[in-house]
C-alpha cells in the first residue's frame, strides 16, 4: 500500500501507512479529550483529517470563500530574528503588501511589557509613522513575561529559587508581588500606545510563567477595558493549559491553574478580551497527524465555548506545527486547513 | 503491614506529598526486611511517575510537585543507604541542564529516579557550561553524563557536549544521555548520543541498559 508522506513533531520526514495515520489521528484526539475533559473529534472529522493527510499535494488550502483573518503577532521582530535587515516600518509593509496580513502588530525586539515601558518615547513616534504608511488594523504587542520581575532582572524574589528550598508560601507571595508590577506595566504601555492610535493591544504568550502570569494579564485587560471601552484586546496564550506555578490563584472565583483553552477563553472574555488565541503545544515525539488531531480537538472545544473570535496560534511548535526554525509548508498548510474547516475558528 | 499494602502506601505517600509518611514507610520496609529496590521501584517510583503525569496534565501544580519530589528524595535516601554493599551504587551519573537553560524540573525528576534506582548522581544544576559537565565527569570518574534541555535554542548544547568530548579524546570514556521537551530519539541519533530518555522513568531504564544491567 502507498505510504503517506508526513512528518514528526520535530519536522523530520516520515512515511506512514494509512492505518498508521488513522491510528495517530484517533490517539491525538483521544489525548486532548481526556486531558481537557472535552469531546473527541467525530468520525466525520477524523475522516476529513485522514483525507487531508492522504492528499499528495505539497500544500493545501481552504475552499474559496472560506478564508479567515490572518492576524500576525510579534510582526516586527520576526524578520530581524532571521537576520533580514529591515526596519519596523518596512516589516509592517512587507506583512501588508506581500504576506496578506489582515491585522499586524508592532513590538520591540525585547518583546516584553517591562522593557517596553522604558522606551515608549521611542516606540510612540515610530508607531504613529507606521499608522500613516499602512492600512490594516495595527496592534502594539508584547509578552506579559512575569519572569522579568524576579531578581536579578527585577525587584522580586525568584519563586524558582524558593520552591526547591521548600519555601512554598514565600514562593506564592513573591508571585503575587510580581503580578502587581506586571499589571502596572501592561496598563501603562497599553494606555500610551492606544492613545498613540493603536487599533488594539496584544498580550502575546500569556501565562508563559504560569497562573500568576495569566492573572496579571486578565487584571490588566480588565483595567484597560474599563479605561478604554472601545479598545480591541487580543490575548494569545503560551500553552494548552495554565501551569500552576502558584497553584491557588483565582479569577472571578475560578482557579486558574490547570485550565484548558475552552475554560481559558471564558475568563478572557469576562475580563474584556476581544480576540482570543489558544496555543496547543506540539509533541516532537508524535506525528503531525497526532499533533494536528490533538490541536484541533482543543481548539474546536474552545471555539464552541466562546462568544468572541478565536484566532489560534499556528506556528513553530504550536497548533500542530513542527518545532523547526522554518516550519514546512506541507505541515503548516494542513494544520491551517484543519483548524479552519474542522476547528471552525475565526482567524489564524 | 504486609508488603503489598506497604508498597501501595508508599506510592500514595508520594502522590499526597507526605514526607513524614514516606520516611516512616521507608524505615518500616527496612525493618521488615523487604527488598529496598522493590519498594522503590514498585512503590515510591510509581508514585512520582504518577505525580509527573498529573503535573503534565495540569491536574497537579508546581508546589505539590516540589513537595512530592522532596518526599521521594527522603524515602529514596533511606532505602538506598540500606542497599547491600556492591549493589549500593549502580553507576555514577553527572546530570545538569544545558547552558542558557534555567528549566530544571524535568532534570530534577530524572535525578530522583536515578537516585531511587541506585545511581550515584552528581546534580550540577541548571544553565551549566558544557565544559563543566566534562570537568565534573572526569573529577568523579562518572559512567554517564546526562544533559537536559527544554528549549530548541539550548538543545544544541547536547551536540556541543558530544563534540567537545570527541575533541578532548574522552568520547569513549563516558556514555552520553540526552532528554528534555524538544529532544527526540532521532535527535539523539543525529548528534551521536548513547541514549535518549523520554521521561524520568525511561531515563532510569536507559541508564541501566547503558551500563549493561538490563
Amino acid at each position: 500500500m502507498q505510504k503517506i508522506y508526513t512528518r514528526m513533531g520535530d519536522g523530520s520526514v516520515v512515511e506512514l501507512s494509512e492505518s498508521e495515520v488513522r491510528q495517530d489521528l484517533e490517539e491525538g484526539t483521544k489525548d486532548a479529550a481526556e486531558r481537557a475533559k472535552i469531546p473527541p473529534l467525530s468520525e466525520d472529522d477524523l475522516q476529513r483529517l485522514l483525507e487531508l493527510y492522504k492528499c499528495p499535494d505539497k500544500s493545501v488550502g481552504v475552499e474559496k470563500g472560506k478564508e479567515v483573518i490572518l492576524s500576525y503577532d510579534s510582526g516586527t521582530t520576526k524578520f530581524n530574528r532571521v537576520n533580514v535587515s529591515v526596519s519596523k516600518l518596512q516589516s509592517l509593509q512587507i506583512y501588508e503588501r506581500m504576506l496578506g496580513a489582515d491585522t499586524m502588530e508592532m513590538g520591540h525586539m525585547d518583546y516584553s511589557y517591562k522593557p517596553a515601558k522604558n522606551i515608549m518615547w521611542i516606540e510612540q513616534p515610530v508607531f504613529e509613522q507606521a499608522l500613516l504608511v499602512t492600512i490594516p488594523p495595527l496592534f502594539y504587542g508584547a509578552m506579559p513575561n512575569l519572569g522579568l520581575y524576579t531578581q536579578p532582572d527585577g525587584p522580586c524574589l525568584n519563586p524558582m529559587e524558593l520552591l526547591p528550598q521548600g519555601k512554598i508560601s514565600e514562593a506564592r507571595a513573591t508571585q503575587e508581588e510580581m503580578i502587581e508590577h506586571a499589571v502596572r506595566d501592561m496598563v501603562y504601555v497599553g494606555s500610551l500606545m492606544y492613545e498613540s492610535g493603536a487599533d488594539g493591544i496584544n498580550f502575546d504568550t500569556t501565562a508563559a510563567a504560569g497562573d500568576a502570569d495569566f492573572l496579571a494579564t486578565l487584571r490588566a485587560v480588565e483595567i484597560l477595558k474599563k479605561k478604554y471601552p472601545q479598545m480591541c484586546i487580543e490575548m494569545g496564550m503560551s500553552g494548552e493549559f495554565i501551569l500552576g506555578m502558584h497553584g491557588e490563584l483565582t479569577y472571578d472565583g475560578v482557579k486558574l491553574a490547570g485550565l484548558y483553552p475552552h475554560k481559558q477563553v471564558e475568563l478572557a472574555e469576562k475580563a474584556g478580551v476581544t480576540i482570543f488565541g489558544p496555543a496547543v503545544n506540539t509533541n516532537t515525539n508524535e506525528s503531525c497527524a497526532w499533533n494536528t488531531a490533538r490541536a484541533v480537538t482543543f481548539t474546536k472545544a474552545c471555539v464552541e465555548n466562546s462568544n468572541i473570535p478565536i484566532h489560534a496560534n499556528v506556528g513553530m511548535g504550536v497548533g500542530g506545527v513542527p518545532v523547526t526554525e522554518t516550519p514546512p509548508v506541507d505541515s503548516v498548510s494542513r494544520v491551517s486547513k484543519a483548524m479552519v474547516e474542522i476547528g471552525r475558528l475565526d482567524g489564524l | 503491614m504486609d508488603k503489598e499494602q506497604l508498597i501501595k502506601e508508599a506510592e500514595k505517600s508520594i502522590i499526597d506529598a507526605d514526607k513524614a509518611k514516606a520516611e516512616e514507610l521507608a524505615k518500616s520496609a527496612i525493618a521488615a526486611g523487604m527488598d529496598p529496590l522493590e519498594v522503590i521501584n514498585k512503590g515510591f517510583s510509581v508514585g512520582i511517575a504518577k505525580v509527573g503525569d498529573l503535573f503534565g496534565r495540569g491536574e497537579l501544580f508546581l508546589p505539590e510537585l516540589i513537595l512530592s519530589a522532596e518526599a521521594m528524595k527522603v524515602a529514596a535516601d533511606i532505602l538506598n543507604a540500606s542497599l547491600p554493599k556492591g549493589a549500593q551504587k549502580r553507576g555514577k551519573v553527572v546530570m545538569g541542564t544545558a547552558q542558557g537553560d534555567i528549566h530544571d524540573i524535568g532534570k530534577s525528576m530524572v535525578v530522583s529516579f536515578l537516585q531511587a534506582n541506585g545511581f550515584e548522581v552528581y546534580d550540577i544544576g541548571r544553565d551549566v557550561e558544557t565544559q563543566k559537565f566534562i570537568e565534573k565527569a572526569q573529577e568523579v570518574d562518572a559512567d554517564i553524563i546526562g544533559m537536559s534541555a527544554l528549549l530548541t535554542t539550548t538543545m544544541s548544547g547536547q551536540k556541543t557536549l558530544i563534540e567537545e568530548l570527541k575533541k578532548a579524546g574522552l568520547r569513549d570514556k563516558f556514555k552520553v544521555m540526552v532528554g528534555g521537551a524538544p529532544a527526540t530519539q532521532r535527535w539523539a541519533d543525529r548528534i551521536g548520543a548513547d541514549a535518549y530518555g523520554v521521561d524520568a522513568a525511561d531515563a532510569a531504564e536507559k541508564a541501566m541498559k547503558l551500563l549493561g544491567e538490563k
